[in-house]
């Protein structure tokens, strides 16, 4: 486990999601990368029941990369790393917790290695719509951000437009030892993102369903405010 | 309904209770050494704290979780765990059964699941030891209140018994496995007599 | 058939002749009685035919219904079927009918049908009596016999004492009562083992301790009253036999060690010992067995019969039997122990085969204890781990991994098949090689899969001034060698790659010592190269070479060395020549100072015992003072 850094690729005006994603398929392919195998993040969102207070969101995450692991992130920021047992539990608090099966999103998609760089392209979607792409860039031999992250960047500039700077989560956390717990902060952020500016922008047109969850979403302020700075 | 259909999923725990007062204790510990796998060792002891937390559901019954910390083995998982109710069952049932979902989580589980909403009922260390027969797990334990309160060293012990438990988690329908809990029990007859103990009589 | 008529039959009224003695006259059989008759037909009924029933009735009916049957059984399928119900119903009214009049006796009296009582003969009666109290007398005579033998043979030894000795197998055996039968448990199940086979022996109390009386076999241990008796697949002895070959043997006939073919008639305990052993080997062997149909190597494994074969290297191969004997055939044996055995048994690897799968039964019972201990019981420590520690799927498909028996046991095998070529390899070198001298020192801590040897190249007589030092690292299959200089090399499993390696330091070691004694002897090096590109290209490796001048600078020897030329040495002086004559080239003494053309020296011909010794010898020569 290295460090990860995970970027929202914007899809330019014309072109459907599935054409950029066999763009960077082929940009990567030429790279001299190959293909091992699929990987699938998800997240399923609960809300607390009327009875607790203050209300919380609760975002639960599997990383298909952590098979064996369930992360439980509250939005206060605390993230519970556990084993898969836990979605069990979370039905037993359906009283308390309630998910609304419309809103679980995943990002999923094909992974790459290349060298010591494994490259993970997902397209992210919430129930069966398409949401945006997600790309997660993993430098295998470093666990300190700050010593890899102009190797990445120059790695990221190869295929894709690269970031200025990390994403604002790992900014934080330069000079600390990467955790699994990182990777899934950034990508509950990212999908946070992706649910609040879908909801933006089809606020008039969308499903009731998606009003509501933008509307639940409100409270979650506290990893809300991250909107990853794009250039 | 889905609640249903997971507690159809999820595993089931077979117990039977009995506590022995210290003084036989010694006597039990022989027996139980000779009984169990891997008598050639010697028991294997276990100090754990546990916590208590509960919170009211909507229906207005309490929803319990209990979190336990080995105090000897600090660097292992913490254990997040779900009993549901215990159905006592008729007479033909040999044991105690109740649903139960086991969860190894990270050390931060306190405050999780205080920021959830859980309120800490009451803690307290669980001292003892710790054997295996099969597919079977025998505890004896003593329970020690934590006074002065957040003490882990405390010698503040509940009773003068050690409370003995037999228990068998196991995925649901298998109830052959309360006949051999109940036959293992038969062998510490007059020594420890291991009932199935319904909590909420006890109330 | 229309004109059938009835025909009365009555037995003819003559008794039958019994027998006709020789003077003609005719001896005959007593009628029978009314009762004896009935007596006799009844016994003639065979009550397991009930579908006689219609031959009872008029000839003429039957063969109509059996015409009858054979147009209509084309017609309807079901009519054999109604037919067998309806004869069925027929009979069991009858039998109805049959059972009311028995039991209302209104009709008919059942009564035992009295036989022919036996005549009493008060004589015979008498010799029977007699015969049967003589019978009985001498078995009770036979219990006090046995009885008073037994307390005698209690009182002369307490080993044979059959309770005693029960006692003995008790602690030393799991033993159980079943009804009448002492029972006892041989099986590995309460260490671990999940091997199906019951592996049960029954103890009875041998019948007479014959042994005792006979006073042929005064050597044997004392007899045992007690007599063990297991399941025939697991009598005799039996091994697994390991060897490693250059060829497949196709027949595996395995010659049966000595000892283990006359341990076969001693005491149970023995007895019981060898059967277990035999269990354990099936256990073992079928394993394996198990293992390698499972396995996917390159070049598979084969099971023949009693035979594993793999192959470890291009050419060698690992064979693994089960070797069962339950008859010791001593001709067999004799003959099997003339003939040297070309598959040499491998008593370390069968040993380290029995050690894996003790750890198997091992670990199949010791599982980590929960902490806390509410957590679940027997999973394993990384498994538990795994969810809260966020392991990746590398990590977990790490922890998942285990290597068989069978890999385990190739990978040893292929160790000591390499580490057995290494040793060789150094050996030959070290015969062919006399100057400078190879010192082998193979470490004594090494473990199944990895050893490792240090060897020292010295020449002889100068041990203490040069020494190159070379470490041999032998893994599975391949093979790690670590210089002097801290330069690493990786070869193969081919022992010749070794080979070039050694001969190639051997070689640079020469140059090695003679700049060590050069520094002794005042000399000055001038050159030292130990990838020499000039003269005749090696087969193997480079040459190294050395030039050095005197201590004065007027001498010079040029020694090069290459890994199969050997030394070849020069030397060139200054000044050239003694004398000086003048020349119209070289008109001044002083030009003779500058070097002469190189000479080689004719090595042989120096004495010395060894490289470096000639060449001492040669510099003590040069050196001018």
């Amino acid at each position: 486990m290295g460090v990860v850094s995970v970027h929202q690729y914007p899809i330019p005006e014309g072109k459907s999601g599935q054409q950029v994603i066999d763009h960077l398929v082929k940009c990567l392919e030429t790279l001299g990368a190959t293909k091992t195998g699929t990987f699938c993040v998800d997240c399923e969102t609960y809300y607390s029941g009327p009875n607790i207070n203050p209300s919380r969101v609760l975002n639960i995450i599997h990383n298909s990369e952590h098979p064996a692991s369930c992360f439980a992130l509250l939005d206060t920021g605390t993230c519970l790393v556990c084993d898969t047992n836990f979605d069990q539990l979370m039905l037993t608090m359906s009283g308390l917790y309630h998910s609304k099966k419309s809103t679980k999103m995943e990002s999923k998609g094909t992974r790459f290695q290349l060298g010591d760089f494994i490259v993970k392209v997902g397209s992210v979607s919430i129930g069966p719509s398409f949401r945006g792409i997600l790309i997660e860039v993993e430098y295998g031999p470093c666990v300190i951000p700050n010593y890899c992250w102009d190797l990445m960047k120059e790695f990221m500039g190869g295929f894709m437009s690269s970031p200025r700077d990390p994403h604002q989560y790992l900014q934080g956390k330069m000079n600390d030892i990467f955790t699994p717990i990182d990777t899934i902060q950034q990508y509950n952020d990212h999908f946070n993102s992706i649910r609040k500016s879908t909801a933006a922008a089809t606020s008039t047109a969308s499903t009731p369903t998606h009003q509501s969850s933008s509307g639940r979403s409100t409270p979650s302020a506290g990893i809300a405010q991250s909107i990853p700075t794009k250039q | 309904m889905n609640l249903e259909s997971t507690r159809r999923s999820a595993q089931q725990e077979y117990i039977l209770q009995g506590s022995i007062v210290n003084d036989s204790c010694e006597i039990l510990l022989h027996r139980l050494r000779g009984l169990c796998d891997n008598g050639d060792a010697a028991p294997e002891t276990f100090k754990d704290h546990e916590y208590v937390y509960t919170i009211r559901q909507p229906n207005g019954q309490p929803l319990t979780l209990r979190v336990r910390q080995s105090l000897e083995k600090k660097d292992y998982p913490w254990h997040l765990r779900y009993l549901g109710q215990p159905e006592i069952g008729d007479k033909n049932r040999a044991t105690l059964v109740r649903s139960c979902i086991d969860v190894a989580c990270s050390s931060n589980i306190c405050t999780f699941l205080s920021e959830m909403g859980f309120k800490l009922d009451y803690e307290y260390i669980s001292k003892g030891f710790i054997f295996k027969k099969g597919r079977m797990k025998v505890t004896v334990s003593k329970i020690f209140r934590l006074l002065p309160p957040g003490n882990v060293n405390t010698d503040e012990h509940v009773s003068q018994s050690y409370l003995v438990e037999v228990s068998v988690v196991a995925p649901t329908g298998q109830d052959a496995l309360a006949e051999e809990i109940r036959s293992f029990a038969e062998q510490l007859k007059p020594l420890v007599q291991l009932e199935k103990i319904d909590p909420r009589r006890l109330q | 058939m229309s004109l059938s008529v009835n025909v009365s039959l009555e037995t003819a009224d003559e008794y039958s002749v019994q027998e006709i003695t020789y003077d003609g006259q005719e001896k005959y059989t007593q009628p029978l009685s009314m009762s004896e008759n009935l007596t006799k037909l009844a016994q003639r009924i065979d009550f397991s035919r009930v579908n006689n029933y219609d031959d009872t009735e008029p000839e003429k009916s039957d063969t109509v219904a059996e015409e009858k049957e054979t147009l209509q059984s084309a017609v309807w399928p079901w009519e054999s079927v109604r037919n067998k119900l309806k004869s069925a119903l027929t009979e069991l009214c009858v039998l109805l009918d049959d059972m009311n009049v028995a039991k209302d006796k209104r009709y008919l009296v059942l009564d035992p049908v009295s036989q022919e009582p036996s005549e009493f003969k008060p004589l015979t009666a008498l010799v029977a009596r007699k015969k049967a109290l003589a019978a009985s007398a001498a078995i009770i005579q036979n219990g006090v016999e046995f009885l008073k033998s037994h307390q005698n043979d209690a009182t002369r030894s307490r080993a044979m004492d059959f309770h005693s000795e029960l006692m003995t197998i008790r602690q030393n055996w799991r033993m159980k009562k079943v009804g009448n039968t002492i029972l006892g448990d041989l099986s590995y199940r309460s260490v671990g083992s999940r091997y199906p086979h019951p592996g049960s022996f029954e103890v009875t109390k041998a019948p007479t301790p014959q042994p005792i009386t006979s006073p042929s076999n005064v050597p044997s241990p004392r007899a045992s009253s007690l007599k063990v008796t297991v399941a025939s697949d697991l009598e005799g002895v039996s091994y697994i036999h390991v060897n490693n070959d250059t060829l497949a043997s196709g027949d595996l006939s395995i010659p049966l060690p000595p000892v283990a073919v006359s341990s076969l008639e001693s005491s149970w305990q023995q007895k019981l010992e060898n059967a277990q052993n035999v269990l354990f080997c099936k256990e073992l062997f079928a394993q394996l067995a198990r293992e390698a149909v499972q396995l996917q190597l390159p070049i598979p494994t084969l099971v023949i019969g009693n035979q594993i074969i793999a192959t470890l290297f291009p050419g060698v191969q690992l064979s693994i039997g089960l070797c069962h004997t339950t008859v010791p055939n001593k001709k067999t044996t004799e003959k099997q122990q003339q003939t040297p055995s070309r598959n040499e048994h491998k008593p370390v690897l069968e040993h380290s085969l029995h050690q894996l799968l003790r750890e198997i039964h091992y670990n199949s019972l010791h599982h980590p204890m929960p902490h806390p201990a509410t957590a679940t019981l027997g999973i394993s420590r990384k498994m538990y781990f795994a969810g809260p520690e966020a392991y990746d799927r590398h990590t977990l498909m790490e922890a998942c991994k285990s290597e068989t028996m069978l890999e385990q046991i190739i990978s040893q095998s292929q160790h000591v098949v390499l580490r057995l070529r290494t040793m060789y390899m150094i050996d030959t070198l070290a015969c062919e090689i006399k100057d400078p001298l190879i010192i082998a020192h193979w470490l004594c801590l090494n473990s199944a899969t990895k050893s490792s040897v240090k060897i020292n190249i010295v020449s002889y007589g100068y041990e203490s001034q040069s020494r190159t030092p070379l470490v041999i690292h032998v893994g599975v299959k391949n093979i790690k060698a670590i210089c002097r200089d801290g330069r690493t090399f990786h070869m193969s499993y081919e022992s010749q790659e070794l080979r070039y390696l050694i001969m190639s330091q051997v070689s640079q070691h020469q140059i090695n010592a003679i700049q060590a004694l050069s520094k002794l002897m005042g000399w000055k090096v001038l050159s030292h190269n130990v990838n020499c590109g000039v003269g005749p290209v090696e087969m193997i490796g480079t040459a190294s070479s050395i030039v050095l001048a005197s201590p004065n600078g007027d001498r010079m020897i040029a020694v090069r060395h290459g890994p199969q030329s050997g030394a070849q040495v020069s030397i060139s002086l200054s000044p050239h020549e003694q004398d000086f004559y003048p020349s119209t080239l070289v008109k001044d003494r002083k030009w003779q100072n500058i070097n002469g053309g190189f000479k080689e020296v004719m090595w042989e011909k120096i004495e010395g015992k060894n490289l470096v010794s000639k060449i001492e010898y040669l510099m003590a020569c040069l050196t001018n003072f």
